[in-house]
C-alpha cells in the first residue's frame, strides 16, 4: 500500500497519508459501518492573501478575489459542477475563510464518480468576461445578506477595528466595489498562484477505503510543477486600532463582541499553545465557571454568549461574544475579571475540571466525518499531526496554562464592537 | 448498528433502544408530546428550561455544569419542537460511552441517572420550582424569543406563518407567546411538569453501547402505571379562497419573500416520501427549479427554496431578494410551481431529487442525533418511518405520485419583508 497509516492515538483510531505524485496531500480517515462519506478539497489561500509574490512578482488583488474564485471554479467549460454532482446524489459545497479556500461533498453512493468530479472542479479553470461578470449580482446579493447578519457584522466591525493593517480587517467577500474590478486575469493569477497541487490538500472521511482514493487520484490528477508563491503582509502594531466601534441594525437587543489582541508574528501558535488556551477560556469563562455564573446572575448575558480564540499569520485575538443589555458594563466586567486572572491564576482543580470537558468534546467531534476531515485539512495546510491536540491535552499542567495566560488577555489592549437597536423599528 | 426495538412500558410510553458501537459519545432522550395548546405552550417551554438547569442532586446551575464537565463534558439540554399542531418536549443526555473514559467510570449510567434526576426530581422548594431559578430562565427565554428577529430569514418565514395559520393553532410557534412567558406562574409551572409526566405521550430513546435493559427498568419503575392517550389532531386545511398578501418593512438590505402553500395532508408513507420529493425537485437542491430558473437563470434573488411540513402539510418557499425585483420574483416562482403541477418533470430533475433524498436518509443513519429526530418526525403517526424504509421507497416512488400531490398544492400567503434599496 502507498499510503501510510497514522495512528489518532487519543482515540486508537488508524487513518492514513501520502504525498501524491501529482503533489497534492491526501489523508483519509475511515469510520467503521458508516454509510456517508465527507470529501474536502483545499487551498491556502483566503481573504487575508490579497498581496503576494508570484514567479518573482508581486501581485496585489482587489478585497474578495479568493471568494469570487471559489465561485467560478464551479464553473467550467462543460457547464457547472452542481449539475454534475446532481447526477451522482452528492450534495456540494464551498467556503472561503481568511486564510483557504475548500471544496466539498457528502455522499453516501458513487463516491468514486463525485471524487472524480472534485478533482475535475479544482483543475478545470474557465473565466471569461461574460462569466466574470455575471457572478456580480449574485456575490452582491450574497454581501448584502451578510449586511444584514448581526452576528456577522459585530466580529467584522471588531477585527476592523482592531487591526490597522493586517488584511483580517476586510470582509471575506470584499465589497460590491472591490468585486467590480475582478477580472478574469486577476482569477487566472490567483488560480495558478495557489491552485497547484503541491499547495493542495485532500481529506476523505466516513466510509473510505483509502486505496479506492489512491486509484482515483492516479486516474484524475494530472502532474504539477512546484510553484513558488510568498503571501505578503504589512506590519501589524501589537496596539489595537480603535478601542470602540458600533453599528445600528435591526435586532432584538444589542450583541458585543470584546477582542483582545495578543501579539502574532510569522508563525502560527503552537499545538500546546492552542490547548492551553482552550482550557484556559473554558476554565475562565465556561458555563462551569463562577464568571459565567456572575454575568448570568446580573443579567449580563444568555445562552448565546462565548468565547472564540482567533489565530493565523499575523493575527491572535481572544473574542468574547454574545447579546447583551448593557455591551459597555459587560465589557468592563469582563476586563475587571481578566485583571483578577491575571493575579490569581487558573485553580488546579478549574483546570482538571475544564480538561475533561474538552476531552469530551474532542470525542464528539471524532464521530462526525466533516469534523474530523476538517480536522485534518486545518493541520494539514500547517504541516502537523492533526490529531496532536487530543494527546497533548493529557500532558499540559495548571502551570503551563498559567505560562500561557501571560501572554494572553492583555486588559489594556482590547476592543469593543456593538450592534445596537434601531429605535422604533419593530410594529409587532 | 442492530435496528430499533421499540418496547411497550405502559399505553402511551415506549421505550426505544438501537444498540449500536460505531460511536464515542451515546444519547438517552426523553421526549413528551402534548396537544399545542395557547394556555400551556409557554409553560412547557419554561419548564424544560428550569428543569435542565438544576435538580435535586445538583441544586445549583454552577455545581451541575461542574458535574456535567466532570462526566467529560457530557450534554444535559431540552429542545422543544413543534410537529403538527403538537408539542414535543426533549429532555436528552449524551456523553462519553464508557469505553473512553479514562478513568474507567460508567459515564452512561451516571447520566441516565442525571436525566432521571432531572426530569423526576427537580429542586423545589415549598412545593413549588425555585424563584431564581425561573427568574433566571424566563429572562432567557424572552431574551430567545426576542431575537428571533435578528435572523432575517427565519424570522420571515416564521412571520409568514403566524399571518397564514393566525386562526389554527399551528400560529402558536414552539415557545408560545411573549405575553404567556412574562405572565406564567409557578402553579402553572407546577401543573405543567405534572401534565407532562402524567397525560403525555412519552417516547424514550437509548441509542449507543449502553445496557438498555437496566434503563428500561428505570423508567418503568417511574411510568408503568400510568397509561395515557393524546387526544387532539392537527388542522389541515385544504381550502383557500384568496391568496392574501403582506408586506412589513425593516432596515434591511436584501429583502425576503415567503410563499405559503398549502397542500392535500400525506395519509401514507409513500405519501410523505413523494411530497419530500416533490420538494426537493421545487427547491430542495442547487438543481431544482426554483435554484436554476429564478436565481441561476433570472437572477432574481440570492437563494430560493422550498420546505415541505408533512404534519400540517404546508409548503413554504422562501427567497432573498433585492427589492425591485420581489414582485418578478413572485411570479417567477408561481411559474415554477404550475409547471410542477402540470408534471413538467425532467428525467433529469427526478433522478436528482431521487438521489438526493435517499442520500438526505442514508445520512442521517450516520448520527444518533439525526436517527432520533427522524423518527421523532413521524411520532403522530401510527407506525414509525425508518430512514432506511425512506431510503428504499424513494425509488419506487413515481412521477405520477408526486404530480398527485403537487396538484393539490395551493397558494394561500405572501409575506414580504421590504427593506430600503
Amino acid at each position: 500500500m502507498r499510503m501510510t497509516a497514522l495512528q489518532d492515538k487519543s482515540f486508537d483510531t488508524l487513518y492514513y497519508y501520502c504525498q501524491h505524485e501529482s503533489g497534492l496531500r491526501i489523508y483519509v480517515y475511515p469510520f467503521k459501518g458508516f454509510r456517508s462519506t465527507y470529501a474536502v478539497i483545499g487551498t491556502k489561500f483566503g481573504s487575508v492573501n490579497a498581496s503576494f509574490i508570484h514567479n518573482g512578482q508581486k501581485v496585489t488583488v482587489p478585497d474578495g478575489t479568493a471568494h469570487y474564485l471559489e465561485h467560478k471554479l464551479f464553473e467550467s467549460e462543460e457547464g457547472d459542477a452542481f449539475t454534475q454532482y446532481a447526477r451522482t446524489g452528492a450534495a456540494a459545497n464551498a467556503y472561503t475563510s481568511f486564510d483557504t479556500t475548500c471544496y466539498l461533498f457528502s455522499c453516501t453512493e458513487r463516491f468514486d464518480e463525485s471524487l472524480g468530479i472534485l478533482f475535475d472542479l479544482i483543475q478545470s479553470p474557465y473565466f471569461t468576461p461574460e462569466t466574470v461578470a455575471k457572478e456580480q449580482g449574485i456575490i452582491g446579493q450574497e454581501i448584502k445578506m451578510y449586511d444584514d447578519s448581526p452576528d456577522w457584522r459585530v466580529t467584522m466591525n471588531l477585527l476592523q477595528a482592531m487591526y490597522q493593517n493586517h488584511p483580517i480587517n476586510k470582509d471575506i467577500a470584499g465589497t460590491v466595489e472591490t468585486i467590480a474590478e475582478i477580472t478574469p486575469e486577476i482569477l487566472y493569477e490567483c488560480y495558478n498562484s495557489y491552485y497547484n497541487l503541491h499547495n493542495m490538500v485532500l481529506c476523505v472521511a466516513g466510509k473510505a477505503d483509502p486505496e479506492e482514493v489512491l486509484a482515483i487520484a492516479d486516474q484524475k490528477l494530472k502532474p504539477n510543477e512546484p510553484v513558488q508563491t510568498e503571501s505578503l503582509f504589512p506590519e501589524e502594531p501589537y496596539e489595537v486600532g480603535q478601542t470602540y466601534i458600533e453599528q445600528a441594525l435591526p435586532v432584538s437587543m444589542p450583541m458585543m463582541a470584546l477582542g483582545f489582541k495578543e501579539q502574532a508574528g510569522k508563525e502560527y501558535a503552537s499545538d500546546k499553545d492552542l490547548v492551553c488556551t482552550s482550557i484556559l477560556l473554558e476554565a475562565f469563562a465556561g458555563s462551569a465557571s463562577p464568571l459565567y455564573r456572575e454575568l448570568l446572575d446580573s443579567k449580563l448575558i444568555n445562552s448565546t454568549f462565548g468565547t472564540e480564540y482567533m489565530e493565523g499569520l499575523g493575527y491572535r485575538a481572544v473574542i468574547f461574544e454574545g447579546e447583551t443589555t448593557d455591551p459597555e458594563k459587560l465589557a468592563e466586567v469582563l476586563k475587571e475579571a481578566v485583571r483578577r486572572l491575571h493575579k490569581d491564576g487558573i485553580s488546579e482543580e478549574a483546570f482538571d475540571n475544564a480538561r475533561r470537558c474538552l476531552y469530551g468534546r474532542m470525542a464528539r467531534s471524532r464521530d462526525i466525518p466533516s469534523s474530523v476531515a476538517t480536522n485534518m485539512i486545518n493541520g494539514a495546510f500547517l504541516g502537523r499531526d492533526p490529531f496532536a491536540a487530543s494527546v497533548m491535552l493529557q500532558t499540559v499542567t495548571a502551570a503551563d496554562v498559567n505560562e500561557r495566560l501571560k501572554q494572553q488577555l492583555d486588559p489594556d489592549n482590547c476592543t469593543l464592537s456593538v450592534i445596537k437597536e434601531i429605535e422604533g423599528l419593530i410594529e409587532t | 448498528m442492530e435496528g430499533l426495538i421499540r418496547r411497550e412500558i405502559c399505553e402511551g410510553v415506549t421505550f426505544n433502544s438501537i444498540v449500536d458501537d460505531r460511536f464515542k459519545i451515546g444519547r438517552l432522550s426523553v421526549t413528551l408530546l402534548v396537544p399545542l395548546s395557547r394556555s400551556t405552550a409557554a409553560a412547557n417551554v419554561l419548564l424544560s428550561c428550569v428543569l435542565t438547569r438544576s435538580c435535586k442532586a445538583y441544586p445549583d446551575m454552577t455545581s451541575l455544569n461542574r458535574r456535567l464537565n466532570e462526566l467529560y463534558g457530557a450534554a444535559l439540554y431540552a429542545v422543544v419542537r413543534r410537529i403538527g399542531e403538537f408539542q414535543a418536549v426533549t429532555i436528552a443526555a449524551s456523553g462519553l460511552e464508557d469505553c473512553y473514559a479514562l478513568n474507567g467510570e460508567s459515564v452512561s449510567s451516571e447520566l441516565a441517572e442525571l436525566l432521571c434526576g432531572i426530569l423526576f426530581e427537580p429542586k423545589l422548594t415549598d412545593g413549588h420550582f425555585d424563584d431564581e431559578d425561573v427568574e433566571q430562565e424566563r429572562r432567557q427565554l424572552l431574551e430567545d424569543i426576542d431575537a428571533e428577529y435578528n435572523e432575517k430569514r427565519v424570522y420571515a418565514v416564521n412571520r409568514c406563518i403566524e399571518k397564514m395559520c393566525r386562526d389554527e393553532l399551528f400560529s402558536i410557534g414552539r415557545y408560545g407567546t411573549r405575553e404567556d412567558v412574562v405572565s406564567l406562574t409557578h402553579e402553572q409551572l407546577m401543573a405543567a411538569w405534572k401534565n407532562l409526566l402524567e397525560k403525555a405521550k412519552i417516547e424514550i430513546y437509548m441509542q449507543g453501547r449502553g445496557e438498555p435493559d437496566k434503563v428500561f427498568e428505570r423508567f418503568r419503575s417511574f411510568f408503568g402505571n400510568t397509561p395515557r392517550k393524546i387526544s387532539g389532531s392537527t388542522k389541515i386545511v385544504t381550502e383557500v379562497k384568496e391568496v392574501q398578501h403582506f408586506v412589513e418593512t425593516d432596515e434591511i438590505t436584501q429583502s425576503k419573500l415567503v410563499m405559503g402553500y398549502r397542500c392535500a395532508y400525506p395519509a401514507t408513507k409513500r405519501e410523505v416520501i413523494a411530497a419530500t420529493l416533490m420538494s426537493a425537485i421545487l427547491g430542495g437542491t442547487p438543481t431544482s427549479k426554483l435554484f436554476t430558473n429564478v436565481r441561476e437563470k433570472q437572477s432574481l434573488c440570492y437563494y430560493c427554496a422550498s420546505r415541505f411540513d408533512s404534519e400540517k402539510a404546508l409548503l413554504m418557499i422562501d427567497s432573498g431578494v433585492e427589492t425591485g425585483n420581489i414582485q418578478k420574483a413572485e411570479e417567477a416562482i408561481i411559474e415554477q410551481v404550475e409547471l410542477l403541477q402540470k408534471g413538467r418533470i425532467t428525467e433529469e430533475e427526478m433522478v436528482a431529487a431521487q438521489l438526493a433524498v435517499k442520500s438526505a436518509y442514508i445520512s442521517a443513519l450516520d448520527s444518533l442525533l439525526s436517527v432520533q429526530a427522524f423518527y421523532l418526525q413521524s411520532i403522530l403517526r401510527e407506525e414509525p418511518l425508518s430512514p432506511e424504509e425512506a431510503a428504499e421507497m424513494v425509488g419506487t416512488i413515481t412521477k405520477e405520485e408526486i404530480v398527485r400531490i403537487a396538484a393539490s398544492l395551493q397558494l394561500d400567503t405572501v409575506y414580504s419583508l421590504v427593506g430600503n434599496e
